[in-house]
C-alpha cells in the first residue's frame, strides 16, 4: 500500500514528464498515427499476420517462403510509413528523457528503479 | 505575469522532472520495503555459505561454457548447487524482500505512467548496443 506522500511524489513526476517537450511531441505523433487510417490499418495487419505466422510456426508448421516474403513487404511498408516513422522517432526521444530521469530517480537508491519496477509488473 | 515568467522552457521542465525524480527516489529509499531489501541484500553479500556456493556455481558455469564434455553431469551439479543456494535462509529472505520492493516500484511506476500517458519503466531502460529502440 502506497502512502499518500509516495503517491503524490509519483504523480508530481508524471506531471513533470507529461509537460516535457519529448512527451508532448510523442503524444501528438501517436494521436496523428492513430487518426491516420492507412497507418493504423498497416499496423493492425502486421500484428495480425505476425501472430498468425508465429502461431503456425509454434504448432510445427513450415511456413512458405512466399508467406515470409509477404510478411517482410508488409513490415517494410509499416517501417517506412511517414506517420509511423514520426511516432517512432518521437518515442526514441521519450526513451532518452525517461532513461535520464530514471537515472536521477535511481541515484539515491543505488539500484536501477526501472529494472525492479519492470520485474514487479510481471 | 510578464512574458518571461509565463514561458516554461524545456530546460525548466526537465529540471522539474529531475527534481521530482530525486524527491521520489529519496522517499522510496526510506520505505519499509526498501529498508528490508537493503538489509537482506547486505546479509546475502556477507553470508559465507552464499559466497562459497556462488563461487562454485560460477566455476561450474565457466566449465560448462568452455568445455561442454560431461555437460549432463555438470548441469546436474549446477542444479543441485542452485537448489542449495535457494534453500539458505538469507537467500530466501532476500528473494521475499526483492519481490516486495519490485511490487512497490511497479505500483509507483504505474502512477508515473498513468500521469505521463506513456509507460515509464518500460521506456526508461538503456539499450545494450547504444542504438535507439
Amino acid at each position: 500500500m502506497l502512502t499518500d506522500e509516495l503517491q503524490n511524489a509519483a504523480r508530481d513526476l508524471g506531471e513533470a514528464l507529461r509537460a516535457s517537450s519529448s512527451v508532448q511531441a510523442y503524444l501528438k505523433a501517436e494521436a496523428g498515427c492513430e487518426a491516420d487510417p492507412e497507418a493504423s490499418e498497416l499496423e493492425k495487419r502486421l500484428l495480425a499476420l505476425h501472430q498468425e505466422l508465429l502461431g503456425r510456426q509454434q504448432r510445427g508448421e513450415a511456413l512458405q517462403r512466399s508467406e515470409i516474403g509477404a510478411y517482410n513487404v508488409l513490415k517494410d511498408r509499416v517501417h517506412y510509413n511517414p506517420r509511423i516513422q514520426e511516432r517512432d522517432a518521437a518515442l526514441s526521444e521519450v526513451k532518452q528523457t525517461f532513461t535520464a530521469i530514471a537515472d536521477e530517480l535511481s541515484f539515491p537508491l543505488g539500484i536501477k528503479f526501472a529494472s525492479l519496477a519492470k520485474a514487479g509488473n510481471v | 505575469m510578464n512574458l518571461q515568467t509565463s514561458i516554461t522552457t524545456s530546460a525548466e521542465i526537465n529540471t522539474a522532472a529531475n527534481q521530482a525524480a530525486r524527491e521520489l527516489g529519496e522517499l522510496l529509499l526510506h520505505t519499509p520495503e526498501y529498508e528490508v531489501f537493503l538489509k537482506a541484500l547486505n546479509a546475502v553479500n556477507n553470508d559465507l555459505e552464499v559466497k562459497n556456493i556462488s563461487a562454485e556455481i560460477h566455476t561450474h558455469q565457466n566449465t560448462l561454457r568452455w568445455s561442454p564434455t560431461n555437460s549432463s553431469e555438470l548441469e546436474a551439479e549446477l542444479t543441485r548447487l542452485e537448489t542449495e543456494l535457494e534453500g539458505i535462509q538469507a537467500v530466501q529472505e532476500y528473494r521475499l524482500a526483492e519481490e516486495a520492493t519490485c511490487r512497490l516500484f511497479a505500483e509507483v511506476d504505474s502512477i508515473i505512467s498513468q500521469e505521463t500517458g506513456v509507460p515509464f519503466a518500460t521506456n526508461a531502460k538503456r539499450s545494450g548496443c547504444g542504438c535507439s529502440g
